[in-house]
């Protein structure tokens, strides 16, 4: 072999063998998209569970040539891809997570008040403005339901949704939830301190009723019946959500209970995290359908924490024991971090209003209005 | 009053945040266009069924296949095909609103020649508003025609179109009176007016969603409730056999109000909160759940005794029973000099309290 082929064998190795002479500068940009999620999850903290392997799912899928979210030559899945299509393209993984939250979840704050299921539905109202605003600026009906339900602040629920409506949205919507999520203590104090006079932030609220093991067991079959009866479209992340719960309470299954709650929920939130993150490829993401949607993002979750503040005022006018307003912020989901808001937010206003577990209730109304939203959407396109 | 006036006033100053974020984001485009590919753009598919062609499609904004079923009367059907939109697009008429597609219908064997005949269209998907849209490339003037339609309910949720079509008329595409029709057209919702309105119903069904769960939760509440109380009047409170061991050394009877100065009850407070701790931190299950309660009403009643007899030391009244249960009285909720006299470790206990009270929601 002379040096010359040496050298043309090396230069083939090169161009066809490496990535080096196949990255794009698109590709980089998308890289240090990752990164700066990666950076976000670990030097700030910010949702860490689900934005490390979100961010290094875009990081890794978005060198070149690397064999991940494609098909091989005999047309089998390639390694994110069929994390992908098993869990996320057959909803499997959203479902799977709902039955972790059901498993994690106290239900006590919102039975022993269920007017705060009220304020749960009131926080939806950013949903419905941003699908409208969305299809103001050309999206589809599918997209711009997938878009809305961001501000419902679930990530399970708009990973659930955009899956099943508008797929190629799916990195834009889960990244844009979760990084909003995160950003719960930044985005809805000021727009808390708006919508309230420090009078309304003063009202101390009697404290919750206890709640009976017997009525925490029953909440489950009783909450699963009525939902699912008026929305079927929502059993699968309601049916799983219940379930999880049921187990918790029954107290006879702690072992299922526990995997649900821990080794499921966190093995899931790999696979999912990774799926998700490598959704979002240059050629998919760099457009300005992803940039509109963090744009929309933001404006739902603000409307949504307004619509839960309003709520509660008009709430006020027909109830004889006030609420303190502050709790409408929390029906937005993102449980508990919007309840921990509302509680900081109490405690600056009168630093003995001890309002968190008055907070957990429209937070966890909150997870119930976001599915029920996204079962109405799931029926309102079938 | 007062309180509508500043609810109507925050409500405004919301309004005009978002609204003003919205036409922010609406600014950069405004039209279909600016995303290229149309995404659901409906692909139907024919098949004949004697007489009828049978049109499937997953029409826009859809996630199943409809059915739409072309018939004619007094004429022979020949062919139905798709069309695509960009042929027929015009300014006054907007593609949103055509959720399944332009249809090209052939009609051969029209008796008489230059005759009339009924196209019907019919599915499960059209509603009471849908209307039929006629195309007419060959018409200098308004090609697109809005015409007289029956809008037929049949069994089953299913609805039918039937338009009457002339040939050789204004909706026959070939002009001429030859026994042929080419008709051109579509199905045609609002699409604004189905948007709209399905976010009206739906915003609206989840507060009824909701607030039927609510009322069952409140039925169901006051059902368990008063079985619990029943369950309470006939049985004895059950006694945890390992509660007298831990709460004991703790649990001496409450001193006098008289003989219990704040400032000794305070090494009592911090011995019982330091057991609840304690026992909280070497638990691994809920099974010292009774002593830590114990241990924490333990401190929390020593603190209450102790802040009684300080409260009214310095002139605050409250009642005794308000102290046993550690419910607040009335003047309580008010009195900023009672509240700010809670000890540090009150405080620190309540903090951790609730602090342990949120871990099972969290997520983390």
């Amino acid at each position: 072999m002379s040096w010359d082929q040496v050298l043309e064998l090396i230069k083939s190795i090169l161009i066809t063998q490496t990535g080096i002479p196949n990255l794009v500068f698109k590709e980089v940009i998308m890289m240090c998209i990752g990164l700066f999620f990666i950076y976000l999850a670990v030097a700030k903290e910010y949702e860490p569970l689900l934005l490390v392997p979100i961010g290094f799912g875009i990081f890794i899928v978005n060198f070149p040539l690397t064999p991940l979210m494609g098909f091989s030559e005999h047309g089998n899945p390639e390694l994110i891809r069929f994390f992908y299509k098993y869990g996320v393209e057959w909803e499997i993984i959203p479902c799977v997570i709902f039955l972790g939250l059901g498993a994690m979840t106290d239900f006590g704050p919102l039975i022993a008040n269920p007017k705060t299921l009220i304020v749960g539905a009131g926080a939806q109202l950013g949903v419905f403005i941003t699908y409208i605003g969305t299809l103001f600026v050309g999206f589809t009906l599918k997209e711009a339901a997938s878009v809305g339900i961001i501000g419902g602040a679930d990530g399970p629920t708009t990973i659930y949704l955009t899956a099943k409506l508008a797929p190629h949205l799916l990195g834009a919507n889960a990244l844009a939830a979760y990084s909003y999520m995160a950003m719960v203590p930044l985005i809805q104090p000021p727009i808390m301190r708006l919508m309230t006079t420090p009078e309304q932030r003063r009202i101390k609220m009697r404290q919750l009723r206890p709640v009976s093991k017997r009525e925490k067991i029953y909440f489950p079959l009783i909450g699963s019946t009525l939902i699912i009866l008026l929305i079927p479209a929502v059993a699968p992340l309601m049916g799983m959500f219940l379930f999880g719960n049921f187990m918790r309470e029954c107290g006879v299954v702690k072992r299922l209970s526990d995997t649900a709650q821990n080794a499921l929920m966190n093995t899931v939130t790999i696979f999912l995290g990774l799926s998700v993150g490598a959704t979002m490829q240059a050629e998919v993401f760099l457009s300005w359908k992803p940039m509109l949607i963090f744009g929309f993002g933001l404006l739902d979750f603000i409307v949504c924490t307004f619509g839960g503040i309003l709520t509660v005022h008009i709430m006020n006018l027909f109830i004889k024991e006030k609420m303190n307003p502050l709790i409408g912020s929390a029906g937005v989901s993102a449980v508990p971090m919007a309840a921990r808001v509302t509680h900081s937010e109490g405690l600056k206003a009168d630093p003995d209003n001890w309002l968190i577990m008055h907070a957990m209730g429209p937070n966890l109304a909150g997870v119930i209005g976001s599915a029920s939203a996204a079962g109405m959407f799931i029926a309102m396109f079938q | 009053m007062k309180n509508i006036k500043t609810l109507i006033f925050q409500s405004l100053t919301g309004l005009c945040i978002f609204s003003a974020l919205l036409i922010c984001l609406a600014m950069p485009g405004t039209c279909w266009a600016a995303f290229g590919e149309d995404m659901e753009k409906p692909k139907p598919e024919f098949t004949r069924q004697g007489d009828k062609i049978i049109a499937k499609l997953i029409p826009r904004g859809k996630s199943t296949r409809v059915n739409i079923e072309f018939e004619v009367l007094g004429g022979k059907l020949t062919d139905v095909k798709g069309m695509d939109f960009a042929l027929a697009e015009r300014p006054e008429v907007d593609v949103k609103n055509f959720n399944s597609s332009l249809f090209t219908i052939e009609i051969g064997n029209v008796s008489p020649p230059g005759g009339e005949v009924k196209v019907s269209v019919t599915s499960q998907f059209f509603t009471s508003s849908t209307k039929y849209y006629v195309f007419n490339e060959k018409l200098e003037k308004q090609q697109w025609m809005k015409p007289e339609v029956h809008n037929l309910s049949l069994p089953n949720l299913v609805r039918q179109i039937v338009i009457e079509v002339k040939d050789g008329g204004t909706f026959d595409s070939d002009g001429v009176a030859d026994g042929k029709i080419f008709f051109v057209g579509g199905p045609r919702d609002s699409f604004w007016g189905y948007a709209l309105g399905t976010l009206f119903i739906r915003f609206f069904g989840i507060f009824i969603v909701l607030g039927v769960l609510m009322i069952g939760m409140l039925i169901s509440g006051k059902i368990f409730q008063s079985l619990e109380k029943n369950v309470e009047g006939t049985v004895e409170p059950p006694v945890s056999p390992a509660a007298p061991q831990t709460v004991k050394p703790v649990a001496v009877p409450a001193p006098e109000a008289s003989s219990a100065p704040a400032a000794t009850s305070e090494a009592e407070i911090a011995a019982a909160a330091a057991t609840a701790l304690a026992l909280r931190m070497t638990a691994e299950d809920q099974s010292c759940e009774d002593e830590i309660t114990a241990a924490i009403m333990t401190a929390l009643h020593l603190h209450l005794f102790g802040q009684r007899n300080s409260a009214e030391t310095d002139g605050y009244s409250q009642t005794a029973e308000a102290a046993e249960t550690g419910k607040p009285a009335e003047t309580e909720l008010h009195s900023k000099p009672f509240v700010q006299g809670a000890s540090g470790w009150v405080q620190q206990g309540r903090g951790r309290i609730m602090e342990s009270r949120l871990q099972s929601f969290n997520r983390k």
